[in-house]
């Protein structure tokens, strides 16, 4: 019960709404046209992230971009949201993005060689992991070098940043200033002392990755048998309808 | 808590060791055995957002209510994306933990604590908010019939959830106004299927992009909305840049041209014009690439009407007659009825009889099509010269047009090089298009010509939008039309099929399915709907001229209830909110755009008194009876003839004219056999807040504590859904094996998933078919497999011929959208997502790294059209159509760079409400919206 309260204090906090309403809400009601003590407390634009009318665009304008503005080298890191995040980007990207074929400007500060000369985060070792198998493919002749059946995994250390992370946006953003639209509540649980600041991923990548404890963690002829299942044929039904297959 | 260094450095060796030997190694040998996070519990799951399906290993922690979310990681098993997520992947960890969760059930009341349609919204219990659901869908039926109650639907509910809500709708309430977000995002892509391959199944999968040579996203943001895909792409790219080309083809550019050796800009919807100009390369210029073993065995030609309007609102609806409509809305959708055939698209017009000036008067969309000879099709590609084309294609005032000409003829050259793979994305850009199914079956043209489809390394490749599109409004038929596996309710071999299935009288299912996602705000604002629910979607904010379905639902005598886990603009708009669980409070299965079937446990227990979706489907069945919804139903809506009275059968199978719609769809026997059964290892352990209620104690819908179904009922679902699916071409596994790996492409024969479909050698399905003659491919769908004959302009001959296992190659000319820029609007509008958020932003705008990173919608524009309009960088503008107008901030520097004569604005942001500017024309054959195209004006504001 405690997870209720606080999310349901959080949402009272937000909107300021469900003060002096407790208590209503409990109200047992004995159908549609019955009368009920429930009291209309939270109008329609305490809701959701537009506070203004829905019905015009007179008073409403979005929120304004503010990302930093300090230069790469001189910006405070931001923390990790949690325990091997992928970081955000601390300071001013105008000048390094796009990323393109030719050009990716964000490798040139924080390859792990030069980042600490830097001040830059330094790419962490996951970023140079091939981690796709390598089907292959003879004429029409395709073969898995690896069995999803068995959850199989593939993992080769490369001496360069894996190409499938070659687009750094896709996983860093820079990050604007003020105010969350909304808070979260969300509790970060960081099991190493610099897990903030730090990738350990590389380190834990192979971990717990049979979900299905006490039991098999891969395909069994019973499984694809499925003989316990009263819903899992539809003969029996096309059967009774005489309606042959569709 | 500690870290064992040296375990950690034993199994990264163990890894790598086995790497310089070449060889791949078991998870269960590379896996440390002791855990450093000993008290987070780590389970495989599927990510919440968009089709390309991820794997993400999440980790909870925590005991009972209180266990939460702590990290979420990639996962190195997961096929899709191996170890690696894009942004919003990661912070899955996050999207449940808003601080505005839903959290009790909320209803529009007056002073006197009644429902009042313009009241504030009060809490209410779970009771109550049935009671008013109840008894104002009873009215409803009362006022309209089946037809009166409608349903937004998803293609982000779960497999089970949809499926639930299918059944209750179909079977229960017998109505067909259930059609889903996923018709404004795939549904060009089903129609091109059907027209295509009889049948909605893409060919490919994602292997496809390390067996390529060549990647042609047309009119696709891969890099943005496939990020994964986009790395995959990108990794294959660098790895061999001199063999691999990328090709990205858009009406702007953006990051996915980033990585592009060739960028062709298209002026809005001419990219029909480009694939007839690539066929007409083919047919044309280069006739020794077409592979007439393939097309003589594989192949048919065939037309279909080009007057087919735009799916826009037609002279006579209720809402145009009572003047609901502008002046000025009124000159775009006047082109519905009729419309001058325009300079610009006469000459591909010619060979189907129209020249310019003409005019063309418009018949409401059709699927009808005939067979016509090569003959016919060549000379319906005659008008895409390299300089018609490149006249009307060239999408950027300030390009040479010789310099495009030549990116033209190397595109087409792309194609038809021997020996060279290639595979065509797309996406919306197809799809959100008034000539999308066109588009669609365009791709698959040359294709088919070029022997380049359903092959390793080649085809064209629809990628879907929503994370279940594909596995949940497609395959389970979460669509007006639709029944699970591809059946359909005017088919009485499907409904019966349906019927005996669900252990419903035969009968029961309305044959009449022409209620989609626009026709039921539609049917809202002409009064028909008088009850409609929104399930895990958002169409009061998703909907082009939004302003109409809005001022439908609030000022009109309806009941409008939203289900979701934030108040977006839909919940605010409605009469009743009803929190729902999330995603990952509760079991689910999501199947994305490779046909991957994947599914996930309830990782933990629901937010304040927040219930699944399947449930509150379960709960509002056990309030109808037989005798509510069996009896007859007069002609209402779309439907001409009544519904028959299905009691006495009902009877005669053992119920009651009393007994719940509960009983018999969700709590029968066969349902009852699913057991919960902690010693199982799939349960064991994991919450089922359904099956056994949880710590909570919710109240339930009869004002007590909801303690469970005592069944295990996702379970039930599956696999009673997938029953339809079995033999059928639709193959789904059981459910247990889905819990042991990460996911299985359909069909799923004999335990054995499916690479390619159609090709003999991969799919089960098409070796079945060409048992006998050995040949490569069978196109086996079976949908619309006997046609009449004709030439472009109609058909000749009625007698229909069959064309079992043959796929379809469509004449299909360039015609223009119905708004286009002009004097008063000069500018195209093109709207869309960007990487940090999803869809219209409730989830994503809630999580702070992904709302940082992209605070608000901006509008993305050419400097020099900024100077023209005298906008500063930075600065507020109007964005003004004949439907409305939204203010929203100048981006010129940005990562989308449109030439002169486009914006792009997002649709995420509630405060820059884009769909009240955008046009709600369709593709008239599928029915899905065109988001990609109006004409606005924009001026300081």
């Amino acid at each position: 019960m405690k997870l209720i309260s606080k999310v349901t204090l959080g949402l009272a906090t937000a909107t300021l709404l469900f003060v002096g309403c407790g208590g209503n809400s409990s109200a047992k009601a004995n159908g549609a046209s019955s009368q009920v003590a429930a009291k209309a407390t939270i109008t329609e634009e305490s809701l959701g992230l537009r506070k203004t009318d829905l019905y015009t665009e007179d008073s409403t304008s979005a929120a304004k971009t503010e990302y930093r503005t300090e230069g790469a080298g001189s910006s405070k890191k931001i923390n990790r949201a949690f325990q091997d995040a992928p970081p955000m980007i601390p300071h001013d990207v105008s000048g390094f993005l796009p990323i393109t074929r030719g050009n990716n400007a964000c490798i040139g500060c924080h390859a792990p060689e030069v980042a600490p000369a830097m001040g830059a985060t330094p790419l962490p070792a996951s970023h140079f992991l091939d981690m796709r198998p390598h089907h292959k493919l003879v004429g029409q002749d395709f073969t898995k070098t690896v069995d999803n059946y068995k959850n199989e995994t593939s993992v080769k250390k490369l001496t360069h940043l894996s190409q499938a992370r070659f687009n750094c946006s896709q996983c860093h953003a820079p990050q604007s200033q003020g105010n969350l639209a909304v808070e979260n509540t969300f509790q970060a649980n960081f099991i190493t002392a610099d897990g903030a600041s730090r990738s350990h991923w590389n380190e834990v990548i192979m971990d717990e990755l049979d979900t299905v404890k006490g039991g098999d963690n891969f395909i069994t002829a019973e499984d694809i048998a499925n003989k316990n299942s009263a819903a899992g044929s539809l003969k029996a039904a096309e059967a009774a309808a005489g309606a042959g297959k569709h | 808590m500690s870290l064992d260094r040296r375990k950690f450095l034993k199994s990264a060796a163990a890894a790598s060791a086995a790497s310089a030997m070449g060889m791949t190694v078991p998870v269960e040998l590379q896996a440390s055995q002791e855990k450093a996070e000993s008290d987070w519990r780590w389970d495989k799951a599927a990510c919440r957002f968009c089709g390309t399906g991820c794997g993400i290993m999440m980790a909870t922690k925590g005991e009972g209510n209180d266990r939460k979310i702590v990290a979420v990681k990639g996962d190195p098993a997961a096929p899709v994306n191996r170890g690696l997520n894009c942004i919003k992947g990661y912070f899955n960890a996050k999207i449940m933990y808003g601080a505005d969760r839903l959290t009790q059930p909320l209803l529009r009341v007056g002073a006197d604590g009644k429902f009042d349609k313009h009241g504030k919204f009060a809490p209410i219990s779970w009771e109550r908010a049935f009671d008013e659901m109840e008894f104002y869908a009873k009215k409803a039926l009362k006022s309209g019939g089946p037809e009166a109650v409608g349903v937004f639907s998803s293609g982000q509910y779960t497999i089970m959830e949809g499926y639930a809500a299918q059944k209750m709708m179909k079977a229960g309430f017998r109505s067909n106004a259930f059609d889903p977000n996923a018709r404004h995002c795939m549904a060009s892509a089903v129609v091109g299927f059907y027209q295509t391959f009889g049948v909605d199944e893409p060919s490919g999968c994602y292997d496809d992009i390390e067996l390529t040579d060549t990647v042609v996203a047309w009119g696709s943001n891969m890099a943005e909305m496939h990020p994964i895909l986009w790395s995959r792409v990108t990794d294959r790219k660098l790895s061999d840049p001199d063999r691999v080309k990328v090709v990205s083809i858009q009406t702007y550019t953006h990051r996915t041209s980033d990585l592009a050796d060739i960028e062709i800009l298209f002026s809005p919807n001419t990219d029909t014009a480009l694939w007839n100009y690539v066929a007409h390369e083919i047919v044309y210029n280069h006739p020794e690439v077409i592979d007439w073993e393939f097309i003589k065995k594989h192949i048919i030609f065939a037309a279909g009407p080009v007057n087919i309007g735009y799916g826009m609102r037609r002279k006579g609806e209720k809402s145009l007659v009572d003047g609901k409509y502008t002046e000025l809305e009124m000159e775009t959708i006047s082109k519905e009825m009729s419309k001058k055939v325009s300079a610009k698209e006469a000459p591909a017009l010619a060979p189907y009889g129209y020249k310019e000036g003409d005019t063309m008067n418009n018949t409401a969309g059709t699927l009808k099509h005939w067979e016509i000879s090569f003959e016919e099709y060549k000379k319906s590609l005659a008008p895409y010269t390299l300089d018609y084309t490149a006249k009307i294609v060239k999408g950027d005032p300030d390009e040479d047009i010789n310099e495009f000409k030549a990116k033209l003829k190397a595109l087409a050259a792309l194609y038809v090089e021997k020996g060279r793979k290639v595979v065509s994305f797309w996406t919306m850009g197809m799809n959100q298009h008034t000539r999308g199914t066109w588009t669609n079956t365009l791709s698959y043209n040359v294709h088919f010509m070029l022997n380049k489809q359903a092959k390793p390394g080649s085809g064209a490749f629809s990628l879907t939008g929503q994370p279940s599109a594909c596995g949940t409004a497609r395959e389970v038929g979460t669509f007006t039309h639709r029944l699970p596996a591809d059946m359909m309710v005017k088919n009485p071999k499907h409904r019966s099929i349906a019927e005996h299935k669900w252990m419903v009288p035969q009968g029961t299912i309305n044959p009449v399915g022409k209620q989609h996602i626009m026709k039921i705000h539609r049917d809202i604002e002409d009064g028909l709907i008088k009850f409609a629910w929104v399930n895990v979607c958002n169409p009061y904010q998703d909907s082009a001229s939004a302003t109409h379905w809005i001022k439908a639902a609030r000022e009109m005598d309806n009941f409008i209830v939203t289900s979701d886990g934030y108040p977006g603009i839909s919940a605010k708009v409605s009469d009743l909110i009803l929190p729902s669980a999330m995603i990952y409070e509760k079991w689910g299965a999501y199947g994305n755009a490779e046909r991957r079937t994947q599914h996930w446990r309830q990782q933990v227990v629901p937010v304040g008194d927040a219930m699944s979706d399947t449930w509150q489907w379960v709960e509002f069945s056990k309030r109808f009876t037989v005798k509510d919804l069996w009896g007859e139903q007069a002609p209402s809506g779309p439907r001409k003839k009544p519904l028959p009275n299905v009691i006495a059968q009902a009877k005669e199978m053992g119920y009651s004219e009393d007994t719940t719609m509960f009983d018999i769809l969700f709590a029968n026997d066969v349902a009852k056999s699913y057991k919960l059964d902690q010693k199982d290892p799939i349960q064991a352990g994991y919450d089922n807040s359904e099956g056994y209620g949880d710590g909570r104690n919710v109240i339930g819908s009869d004002g007590k504590v909801f303690e469970g179904y005592g069944f295990f009922i996702q379970k039930y679902l599956w696999e009673e859904y997938a029953s339809f699916t079995r033999g059928h071409g639709h193959d789904l596994a059981p459910f247990d094996m889905y819990q042991k790996v990460r996911g299985l492409k359909w069909p799923v024969v004999d335990g054995k998933e499916t690479q390619w479909r159609f090709n003999s050698k991969y799919d089960p399905y098409a070796a079945k078919e060409t048992k006998e003659n050995g040949n490569a491919f069978a196109f086996y769908g079976k949908l619309a497999k006997a046609l009449p004959y004709g030439d472009l302009q109609g058909i000749k001959k009625k007698e229909k011929t069959g064309l079992k296992n043959k796929a379809k190659i469509f004449a299909r000319p360039y015609m223009d959208p119905p708004e286009m820029p002009d004097e008063n609007y000069d500018t195209w509008l093109c709207t869309g997502r960007v990487l940090e958020h999803w869809h219209s932003g409730t989830m994503t705008m809630r999580v702070p790294e992904l709302y940082r990173a992209v605070p608000e919608a901006l509008c993305y524009m050419h400097p020099a059209d900024a100077k023209a309009k005298g906008l500063k960088q930075g600065g507020l503008a109007w964005v003004e159509s004949r439907r409305g107008k939204v203010k929203a901030r100048v981006e010129t520097r940005g990562r989308n760079r449109p030439a002169r004569g486009l914006v792009f604005v997002p649709w995420f942001d509630e405060k820059v409400f884009i769909n009240k500017v955008c046009l709600d024309a369709t593709c008239p054959m599928s029915k899905q919206t065109d988001y990609k195209k109006c004409a606005v004006k924009i001026y300081k504001a």
